[in-house]
């Protein structure tokens, strides 16, 4: 008797867990999006994401690929697209969510020559192998770039950026964000961060203008014995450590020179100074380092 | 002469300002010395007006950035399209009434730092204006006129209390967006503190005040974003 009283307790439990299964599974698959979008030429994709991962990769098809999946009902996917367009939004509808409920994450495939804009407050941003020009908007979020090429545009307010052989030109800013360049082959790049660090870890391209500046934290770049480049380092109240065999600037560029006692400058070329090197910070640290 | 050709003479000034005078005016004025003299004071204010606007330096790049943030905000303009300027895309503000005070921080902000622009000698030797009143740097407050140190000391605490506004407009549901904004905050008012401290110390070094003046360009930009977050999310 006892042993068929458990054993109806135990066909019960089973019943609601298999039908709680269901309900959850069934709710996952609602949450869970994938939209197709033909293409031609190159496409102007938008993301606004407040919270959230966003994937951006290419692929070899004429065609946007938007899939992902938000944390619950109270947000939705808005997608739509006009012409060579697309425009993807995340939109709250419920005012009563909790953060966690807010969250959507996509994984975006699209076609290899495209043009991003994104927007993201808080959560990752990361966008592989797409060349065209791209710009990002962020607050938290930390952007990672990897084997992109164009004009990029970086706005952040304390995300961290990692560009990993990144080409093209590069115009970025934050406030207290981390900025790492790998091995990069672009000709303009112009960042400043107030308290974040700065590091440039490539080679400077002939005739290419490199602007790296910042209040405190560190801006290090490293060099090769065969890069050639004219270099104005100042850190008004910081140390500036050379590693570079730098002469005395052999096109006599007129320098704005610190009435700061306190100041630490360089002014020099490298070989024939054909890259042009401005590193400035306020009270940090600037490293011109010799790779390894 | 006449007391009527006379008016006569002041009608058609008034009718023409800018226009050459008939021939009928001119014998008139030859005549009379009251009428040759408003016509020689209307010139010198005419050549002053031309000098003046000769002089007019170009506004800065981020005042049109500031104007764009407020008459966005306003409805007067649109937000550019995808794949339109970057700077489209960082202030895409919409209309909010409760930010109003917020966006004429920003155009504060903005015409100051034009109007030190324009004022200054030397290019930017004036961006020391930026101090709050209480601060003065030798040299520079001589040269601001009293509206500007007006403005000056009142710039920080009128955008300090629309930043704890939009802030406190931010919604609740995004508090790692509240938390990072007001770190950031933090971190700009520092900023803020020490350069006034070095420019104080170092009242002519024309690269110490750049940074002051970044780090103020800097906490508009904050501002803008906070504006720009609270509409957006608020929606």
């Amino acid at each position: 008797m006892k042993t068929g009283v458990n054993s109806g307790w135990s066909q019960g439990a089973s019943t609601m867990l298999i039908a709680l299964g269901l309900v959850c599974s069934a709710g996952a698959q609602t949450r869970r999006f994938e939209r197709h979008f033909n293409v031609q030429g190159k496409p102007v994709i938008t993301v606004q994401n407040a919270t959230g991962r966003i994937q951006v990769r290419a692929w070899d098809k004429s065609e946007v690929m938007v899939a992902g999946q938000k944390a619950s009902a109270s947000v939705e996917v808005d997608t739509e697209q006009v012409g060579n367009r697309i425009e993807i939004a995340t939109h709250v509808i419920s005012e009563n969510a909790g953060p966690d409920a807010l969250r959507a994450d996509y994984e975006i495939s699209v076609p290899t020559e495209s043009e991003l804009q994104v927007r993201s407050d808080s959560g990752n941003v990361t966008v592989d192998s797409v060349h065209g020009d791209m710009s990002f908007d962020t607050v938290a979020a930390d952007l990672s770039l990897q084997d992109v090429e164009g004009y990029m545009m970086i706005k952040s307010i304390g995300g961290s950026t990692v560009c990993t052989r990144c080409a093209g030109r590069l115009d970025a800013t934050s406030i207290s964000g981390n900025f790492q360049l790998l091995q990069p082959t672009m000709d303009n790049v112009r960042v400043q961060t107030s308290s974040g660090n700065i590091l440039f870890d490539g080679g400077f391209m002939n005739r290419g203008i490199y602007v790296l500046k910042n209040y405190s934290g560190t801006i290090e770049v490293r060099f090769s014995s065969t890069d050639s480049f004219d270099v104005r380092a100042t850190s008004l109240y910081g140390h500036v450590i050379n590693q570079a065999p730098v002469v005395p600037d052999r096109h006599n560029m007129p320098a704005q020179t610190p009435r700061n006692g306190m100041a630490q400058s360089l002014f020099g070329s490298m070989n024939d100074g054909r890259a042009k090197v401005e590193l400035s910070s306020f009270n940090g640290t600037i490293k011109i380092s010799k790779r390894e | 002469m006449s007391s009527n050709q006379c008016a006569q003479f002041e009608r058609m000034l008034e009718e023409q300002p800018d226009g050459p005078l008939p021939a009928l005016a001119t014998a008139h004025m030859n005549r009379c010395t009251d009428c040759r003299l408003l016509w020689s004071d209307l010139e010198a204010i005419r050549t002053a007006g031309m000098e003046w606007g000769s002089e007019e330096v170009a506004p800065p790049q981020h005042l049109w950035t500031s104007l764009r943030v407020q008459m966005e905000s306003e409805g007067l303009i649109q937000s550019r399209p995808a794949g339109a300027g970057w700077w489209a895309t960082w202030f895409g503000a919409a209309p909010r009434w409760a930010l109003a005070g917020a966006s004429i921080s920003l155009l504060l902000i903005a015409g100051m730092l034009a109007t030190f622009q324009a004022n200054a000698p030397a290019g930017r030797d004036l961006r020391a204006a930026l101090l709050p009143a209480h601060f003065s740097v030798a040299g520079a407050t001589k040269e601001l006129g009293a509206t500007e140190k007006l403005v000056a000391a009142d710039l920080s605490k009128t955008l300090d209390g629309d930043l704890e506004r939009v802030f406190a407009s931010l919604p609740e549901r995004n508090p790692v967006l509240a938390t990072s904004l007001r770190e950031n905050l933090g971190i700009v008012d520092n900023l803020i503190a020490v350069c006034e401290e070095s420019v104080r110390e170092q009242p002519n070094d024309e690269m110490t005040r750049d940074y002051l003046y970044e780090a103020y360009e800097q906490k508009a930009v904050l501002l803008a974003t906070a504006m720009d977050r609270s509409e957006s999310e608020g929606q």
